[in-house]
């Protein structure tokens, strides 16, 4: 049906991102793409979806061919390809479900309705494609919802909808899986295997292999833009991938440093030293980023209580525990006829050098507790103590030095022109003269492997770095707490690994961790314990999380 | 609850439209006054949501006035007859006079437009505008109107936040002043490169087809309404020229 032959993909700065890939879709087959970031994925599926980027300074040299028309790239004066055409023929959905939104659709009904009607189709014929797609799609209860209000798993399932409504005979999926809990992982791939069994070629594009795969399914590894192998998922997850940063999904993330250390006492009373993280199974450059990170400002309990120059006022006082949530509360408003949203009567503690999960589906109130820590959120009823003092009115901006966040959102957390005053806008913010801000901001950046990309606009960089930028530009203020929400959503292997680390060595140096996620292997290998949250309130934990833990390699 | 609709949106919008070319037109505060009282303030009254209405319009109109009140109220070079003085200040008539003109017509520019904007149903508007044949181009920017300012509103919001997860404390007066430019540089440049993303989507999406686009939504337009539509507007510019040259020829 389609067959793409890549001689080569260049991008105007010469940066080759495709070199000899050749991949062919015939109907009802599934291609799955995978590689670690960087790899070429994402230029593989524009090129699928028509996009060669000869408008845009790339240097195409290949072809493509549809339906047995063959257009050549690169031999002269290159072929035009008209997007909505192309795109009638083959469907894409790029990354990130908000960003393909028409954002002109006040229903989920005119949101599938907007290709279609755009090529013209009458309104007749419009209203039975919008109601055979949702039956399709399991949407039908959702047609009258306005789009942005829905939940991951129900937007990504619009988009994939808004996408074959012009019923093509292939389908090209960047990610689209990304942040997605269970059970809407498994909605949305019920909904491909639909599509398959009706005879669409898919192709999806994963930094992952994943754990279930159709037997039928092909896989395409790609590392630094060539293909590394070609095969069913069988031999795929025996193939040794892992060497090309190819991880499997729901695998443990590789801790060098024997993973969950002692109990958090044990270990603040014999830290291990953060410099002993990461170096064999890390890139020398991202290693030498963990072995260079500053540590923590909380410290293990034999050290004298001096204070290193430049180090925030805020110490770990005494044996106070670094968290404190008691019988938390908060409601979102909530429309009329919804039940409203929230948590209820939350108890959550975290001691120093401890690291916590919080699991749950979409929705459970993961996120709500995580933005109780730095005061994003305030309680309706109930107490917050951070490290010992009652959050009370302190504005966030103030906390900004004992509790550090990452956004699940990497890009609405970027604000600044280059990746150096990225990482140095907080360390400036919490009043550290501009040298002394660009030196912190310059071992963040080391200690995630990123020291080489500090002049560049963070929107330069890849998503996996972007989302690094972010975590260093926490790091650069040395907060004692950490609270990252999903922090590995969307990374490739190494990236998962080196948070992996980043967090253990964290911990080691008496600070403590908060995270939010829905990578349970990764809960597991990088947590002493993990606490389960379901419609916002706390489940009671079965004997000792901990100890049940299997033991992370 | 909003009101039951009678007319289209397309008809309301345009009819507010209209009262805002005859009260600049007509000129005169006696007009803009029985306007006001007799059209603008029946109708937020019927809006089904007056309370908001009223407060946008005073969050709108006040400053307006007030300022109108103190420029010409004051300071209105042609004014002779003198109420009060204080310095370089002059109460006069007809300062006062010219101010309440102003201060009633930016009343009714503002009560009949946002009346008619708060209370118009977007989907709807588009979807007359697509059966009338309307350019798809415009309709989109009309239309993104319903996804984008929350977007945009949303997206500021959490730029905000992460800048104070590190470290920004908004405060008030020069501080929060300081806290909005930090947030509009990333908040534009956000906007630039999801525009771009954005331009391929629709392309993708069929929208630089030149076929007539269809619409989802039903036509809720009449006939009548169309002829209305055109025989308002007919009435108002022949009425405004006639107005204008018998003005003008006194």
């Amino acid at each position: 049906m389609i067959a793409l032959e890549c001689i080569s993909l260049a991008y105007d700065d010469n940066a080759t991102a495709l070199v000899d890939v050749t991949l062919a879709v015939h109907a009802g087959e599934q291609v799955q793409v995978v590689g670690p970031s960087g790899s070429g994925k994402t230029t593989l599926a524009r090129l699928l979806a028509g996009r060669t980027g000869g408008d845009a300074g790339t240097a195409f040299r290949g072809a493509l061919t549809l339906e047995g028309t063959r257009l050549e790239f690169g031999t002269g004066t290159d072929p035009r390809i008209d997007p909505a055409a192309w795109s009638s023929r083959v469907g894409y959905v790029a990354q990130g479900a908000w960003g393909q939104l028409s954002m002109m659709s006040s229903t989920v009904a005119e949101e599938i309705a907007f290709g279609p009607a755009n090529r013209g189709m009458p309104a007749g014929q419009l209203r039975t494609t919008v109601r055979d797609i949702a039956a399709k799609l399991q949407l039908t209860d959702l047609l009258e919802r306005d789009p942005r209000t829905l939940s991951g798993g129900q937007l990504q399932r619009t988009v994939i909808a808004a996408a074959i409504a012009s019923e093509p005979q292939v389908l090209v999926l960047d990610e689209p899986f990304q942040g997605l809990d269970e059970s809407a992982t498994a909605d949305v791939a019920a909904v491909l295997e639909l599509l398959r069994a009706h005879g669409t070629g898919l192709v999806v594009c994963e930094p992952l292999l994943p754990r279930r795969l159709p037997v039928d399914a092909r896989v395409l590894a790609l590392f630094e833009g060539s293909a590394v192998f070609e095969g069913p998922p069988g031999d795929a997850r025996g193939a040794g991938l892992r060497r090309y940063g190819v991880g499997l999904e729901g695998a443990p993330p590789r801790l060098s440093s024997a993973g969950r250390g002692p109990t958090p006492a044990a270990r603040t009373a014999s830290p291990t030293p953060a410099g002993a993280a990461g170096a064999a199974s890390v890139t020398p450059a991202r290693a030498a980023g963990v072995a260079g990170l500053t540590p923590a400002r909380g410290r293990p309990a034999g050290d004298p209580p001096d204070r290193a120059p430049g180090l925030p006022e805020s110490r770990p006082k005494g044996d106070a525990l670094l968290v404190e949530l008691e019988c938390v509360s908060f409601t979102y408003p909530a429309q009329p006829d919804e039940a409203p949203a929230g948590i209820r009567s939350v108890d959550f503690s975290l001691e120093r050098g401890e690291v916590v999960a919080l699991l749950g589906s979409n929705g459970s109130g993961k996120s709500t507790v995580l933005q109780h820590l730095n005061g994003l959120l305030r309680p309706v009823s109930g107490v917050v103590r951070i490290d010992g003092r009652e959050l009370g009115r302190r504005p966030t901006g103030k906390l900004a030095a004992t509790v550090g966040y990452l956004f699940q959102n990497t890009d609405q957390q970027l604000f600044e022109r280059t990746v150096l005053r990225e990482v140095a806008y907080g360390p400036r913010a919490a009043g550290k003269k501009r040298g002394a801000a660009i030196g912190q901001a310059g071992d963040a950046l080391a200690g995630v492997g990123l020291s080489g990309y500090a002049s560049l606009h963070p929107y330069e960089l890849s998503f996996v770095r972007r989302r690094l930028v972010a975590l260093a530009s926490m790091i650069a203020t040395q907060p004692l707490l950490w609270v990252l929400d999903e922090p590995t959503a969307g990374l490739d292997d190494e990236g998962r690994n080196l948070i992996g680390e980043l967090i253990r060595a964290h911990a080691a140096t008496g600070g403590g961790v908060v995270l939010a996620t829905h990578d349970v292997a990764f809960a597991e290998a990088v947590s002493d314990r993990t606490v389960t949250l379901a419609a916002g309130r706390v489940l009671p934990a079965a004997g000792s999380p901990a100890s049940e833990a299997p033991p992370s390699q | 609850m909003p009101r039951r609709r009678i007319f289209n949106p397309l008809t309301e919008l345009l009819a507010a439209a209209l009262l805002v070319v005859l009260v600049l037109v007509i000129n005169r505060w006696q007009f803009s006054l029985a306007v006001l009282v007799a059209v603008i303030l029946p109708a937020v009254l019927l809006s089904g949501r007056p309370r908001r209405i009223g407060l946008t319009l005073t969050v709108v109109a006040a400053p307006l006035l007030l300022s109108s009140l103190v420029l010409h109220g004051l300071f209105f070079p042609e004014g002779t007859t003198v109420l009060a003085q204080w310095g370089f200040a002059r109460m006069t008539v007809e300062g006062l006079e010219f101010a309440a003109l102003m201060g009633l017509r930016m009343a009714v520019f503002a009560g009949a437009l946002l009346t008619a904007t708060m209370t118009a149903s977007i989907p709807e508007l588009v979807s007359t505008m697509t059966h009338r044949g309307w350019n798809r181009k415009l309709v989109f920017v009309i239309g993104s109107a319903v996804g984008l300012l929350p977007h945009v509103a949303a997206r500021a919001h959490h730029i905000l936040r992460a800048q104070q997860a590190r470290g920004l404390v908004v405060g008030g007066g020069l501080r929060r002043f300081k806290a909005l430019l930090m947030v509009s540089t990333p908040l534009v440049t956000g906007l630039l490169v999801d525009a771009s993303e954005r331009t391929h989507m629709l392309e993708a999406r069929g929208f630089s087809s030149t076929v007539r686009r269809t619409s989802y939504l039903p036509d809720t337009d009449s006939a009548a309404q169309r002829a209305a539509r055109w025989a308002m507007t007919g009435v108002v510019v022949v009425f405004s020229f006639l107005w204008l040259a018998t003005g003008a020829a006194k």
